[in-house]
């Protein structure tokens, strides 16, 4: 039972403290008039026209300097939350808890501020009562959601045509081709990119600190590379830097988030501290850095279209130095994992999206507590008018099997309104 | 440590400086300020009064006179082509295509655009080398496949026609005819050439019943999926800019390099500007070259992300994915919610040879 609840709070944690499942900006809808499908296939997955406007700094493609700016436009800020109905229910217990819910807030706020520099801020404010299952005090010692600057950077774009675009601050680094901050799954994470190893606090998906150049070409090429603290928002415990880099492809027409086919490789280097040198910390507690070890993470990635199905999938191989691992200090640590996900959009405007997703992770096999594997279902239906549809009834199920020898089995299953403007 | 601090000084700099180095070399096209949109898309909305230039107002005596100037084929050389030729009440202001006959039959590159609400374009003709109505209307009366004339010769025409010399010295107080005072009243009179009331517009205007449910559809799908209005936007369905689609030219031997002829700026090679929605489903065939038959054609050309792989290809182009019953939505919020039945324009005759001045 007690096993059942934590593995409740964990879900609802996911939803509640990781609030940066976040990026759908209804203030560029509101800027243009456009419904949010002019971006996303559904929110908050963008499609191939809402990829470019990204990758051009949230300006149209071809119409740089001829937009209105923030100062021409209202604040551009806007709201996410969800809220609905959450039900957990553990196998070998025979144990089910259920408990409403809210999940986090977010505050975006993203515009041009001139001809080719834009920006993108998202706050998560602090949120003091826990969630709605907790039991613990209520002071405000454990709080719901974390408050954070979850992004904030700036972009310089078409520094050399689309070939060369600079962001700088705190932003979702360009590695991973699917963006978990713009799933549409709402509870279940890209299982590969959550999974953490031992004394290492990197996180695949951490939005991080640090000065990205991205690029884009006519012919489908694209490229990320950065240079970043690695520790999310975090205080830098080292003098080394993490670098990243990216390379996709797409063929046909399209950018592969909704035509076209695209493959795309990656891989991440970085460095962890092992030890404090206490003669060296500095106000902030960070370490020296002497003892930093590295590790790695590379992988691949395919999205490919067809008609109204959206296909995608990766694969990601991990390495730490065996100086980090604790569990096996003779050993490096090795681990593997990626999902495969099928998005299928019906009705008019993609008012309705089913889709189904299977992630694993393969951890070590003295570490084989930690083996994942997922399958989840989907169904989300957008309400709204020709201007929006900003509100979606979500249905997510999903049932886990954590462990190797004598898995932790559960189902999960949330009925939501995600909601955003 | 002080190099340290140098480097990421200059990391921090460089790319201002980079921005900075970009936005002197590539200068914007520039946008004239008569129009009711220049900065970035707005919502679809109904029009707004078209902009009357201060050195043209509005009178409905020259209106009156524009009108008639419009329709009196004795502008052309052989007197067998008015502008309403190509640009006729009853085929949506445009004409049969694919591309116009002017005189003796010959034919021309383009497609002729409507006339109705060209008002609101913020330059004129598919490249956009005509700045306003006045200018633009001196164009055809010399192009030498179009009405075939000189304007010393139209001038003296028009002025051997005592009832035009009266109407204009009522209009611009005096006899001599210039093409100048030509080209405003024909301009004045096409701007009363605008069509404010489809059923879109009553729809915006609160009318919840003025859309069926199917061209409901269409327009969110126009507004959303199909990107349609991120070009085509505000009240006037167009952006006023220019943009490859792709569209296969008439001839490939010669191609029309559209927009670039104007600036020679290698972005705007196959460029075209983006024509209003408005009254389409009253001018088929469509695009710069009259070669899309339907509007269902046209949609079909989006939905595949544009026509030929042409390295120009406007990046707003990709494909739609759009289903069968969303085209279909497409079209039939085009064809009657976008045409507008104001009778003043609607109903628009053209003025009958006995009724022109003698
Ligand atoms: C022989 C056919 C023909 C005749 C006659 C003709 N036009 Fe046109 N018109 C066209 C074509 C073709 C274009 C487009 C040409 C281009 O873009 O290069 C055009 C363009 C225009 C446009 C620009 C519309 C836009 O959306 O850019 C206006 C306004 C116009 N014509 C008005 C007139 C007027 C006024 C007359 C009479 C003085 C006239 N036309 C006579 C064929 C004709
Ligand atoms: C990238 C900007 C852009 C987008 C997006 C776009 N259009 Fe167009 N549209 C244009 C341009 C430019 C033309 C003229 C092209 C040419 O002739 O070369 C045009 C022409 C048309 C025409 C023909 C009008 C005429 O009088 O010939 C129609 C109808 C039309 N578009 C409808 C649509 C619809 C429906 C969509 C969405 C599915 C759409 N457009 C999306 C720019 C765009």
């Amino acid at each position: 039972m007690r096993r059942l609840h934590v593995s409740l709070l964990l879900v609802l944690g996911i939803l509640f403290a990781s609030p940066d499942i976040s990026q759908a900006i209804p203030a560029f809808a509101r800027k243009y008039g456009f419904n949010c499908n002019m971006c996303h296939t559904v929110f908050a997955k963008l499609n191939d026209f809402g990829q470019r406007v990204r990758d051009n700094g949230y300006q149209m493609p071809g119409q740089e300097g001829r937009e209105k700016n923030v100062f021409q436009t209202a604040p551009p800020v806007a709201l996410r939350t969800s809220t609905g109905l959450i039900v957990a229910h553990a196998v070998s217990e025979k144990g089910t808890t259920s408990g409403f819910r809210l999940s986090g807030l977010d505050l975006l706020a993203a515009g041009v501020m001139h001809r080719n520099i834009s920006f993108l801020m998202i706050y998560t404010p602090r949120i003091d009562e826990p969630s709605a299952d907790y039991t613990g005090n209520t002071d405000g010692s454990n709080p719901g959601q974390p408050g954070a600057l979850e992004s904030a950077n700036i972009i310089f774009s078409n520094l050399a045509g689309g070939g060369l675009n600079i962001r700088l601050g705190r932003f979702e680094p360009g590695y991973h081709a699917f963006s978990s901050k713009r799933s549409i799954y709402l509870l279940q994470p890209y299982e590969v990119y959550a999974f953490t190893t031992p004394n290492n606090s990197f996180v695949f998906d951490d939005n991080q600190i640090g000065l990205e150049v991205t690029g884009h070409f006519r012919h489908g090429f694209k490229y990320a590379a950065g240079v970043i603290n690695g520790t999310g928002a975090s205080p830098d415990n080292n003098n080394a830097k993490d670098f990243y880099a990216g390379f996709f492809k797409t063929f046909g027409r399209g950018d592969g988030q909704s035509a076209g086919q695209r493959v795309g490789a990656f891989a991440y280097y970085g460095w962890q501290p092992t030890k404090l040198d206490s003669l060296y910390v500095g106000p902030s507690g960070e370490a020296d850095g002497k003892a930093n070890m590295n590790f790695y993470r590379v992988g691949c990635d395919l999205s490919c279209n067809w008609n109204r199905f959206n296909l995608m999938g990766m694969l990601a191989y991990g390495v730490d130095d065996k100086a980090l691992n604790d569990l096996d200090s003779s050993l490096d640590y090795t681990f593997s994992g990626g999902f495969a996900r099928l998005d299928w959009t019906a009705l008019y405007n993609n008012r309705l999206v089913a889709s189904i997703m299977y992630n694993w992770v393969n951890a070590p096999c003295y570490d084989s507590e930690r083996d994942i594997s997922a399958f989840t279902g989907l169904l989300r239906y957008y309400l709204g008018d020709w201007t929006a549809v900003n509100v979606a009834l979500h249905g997510e199920y999903t049932y886990r099997e954590t462990g190797h020898d004598n898995p932790y089995r559960e189902h999960n299953l949330a009925a939501l309104i995600d909601f955003a403007f | 440590m002080r190099s340290r601090w140098f480097l990421i000084t200059w990391l921090l700099a460089a790319p201002v400086i980079l921005v900075a180095g970009v936005q002197g070399e590539e200068p914007l096209t520039p946008i004239t300020s008569v129009g009711i949109h220049s900065l970035g898309p707005v919502p679809l909305d109904n029009l707004a009064p078209p902009a009357v230039p201060p050195g043209n107002p509005q009178t409905s005596d020259k209106i009156l006179l524009g009108k008639k100037l419009y329709f009196d084929t004795r502008l052309s050389r052989d007197n067998t082509i008015s502008c309403a030729t190509c640009h006729d009440p009853a085929k949506g202001w445009s004409d049969a295509g694919p591309t116009s006959k002017g005189i003796k039959d010959q034919l021309g590159g383009r497609r002729s655009p409507p006339v109705s609400n060209a008002a609101y374009n913020l330059l004129q003709f598919w490249d956009g080398r005509a700045p306003s109505l006045e200018e633009q209307a001196k164009g055809p009366i010399e192009n030498p496949v179009e009405m075939g004339n000189t304007h010393t010769e139209m001038l003296r025409t028009v002025s051997d026609i005592p009832g035009y010399v009266d109407e204009m010295e009522k209009v611009f107080g005096t006899r001599k005819v210039t093409i100048d005072h030509v080209a405003q009243a024909i301009a004045a009179f096409e701007r009363t050439v605008v069509t404010t009331d489809s059923p879109f517009d009553r729809f915006i205007r609160g009318d919840s019943e003025a859309l069926t449910p199917m061209e409901k559809r269409g327009l969110e799908i126009f507004n959303g999926k199909g990107h349609c209005s991120s070009c085509h936007w505000g009240g006037y369905f167009s952006d006023g800019r220019f943009h490859n689609l792709g569209i296969e030219p008439l001839d490939p031997s010669k191609p029309d390099s559209g927009r670039h002829n104007v600036t020679k700026h290698p972005k705007d090679v196959g460029a075209f500007k983006t024509p209003t929605v408005r009254d389409a489903a009253l001018r088929a065939p469509y695009m710069h070259t009259g070669r899309e038959g339907t509007l269902e054609d046209v949609v079909r050309l989006y939905d595949r992300g544009g026509g030929l792989d042409d390295a120009n290809l406007d990046a707003l182009m990709v494909p739609l994915g759009l289903s069968k019953d969303e085209i279909q939505a497409l079209v039939a919020f085009m064809t009657r919610a976008m045409t507008s039945t104001n009778p003043e324009v609607a109903n628009v005759k053209p003025v009958p040879q006995s009724e022109l001045p003698k």
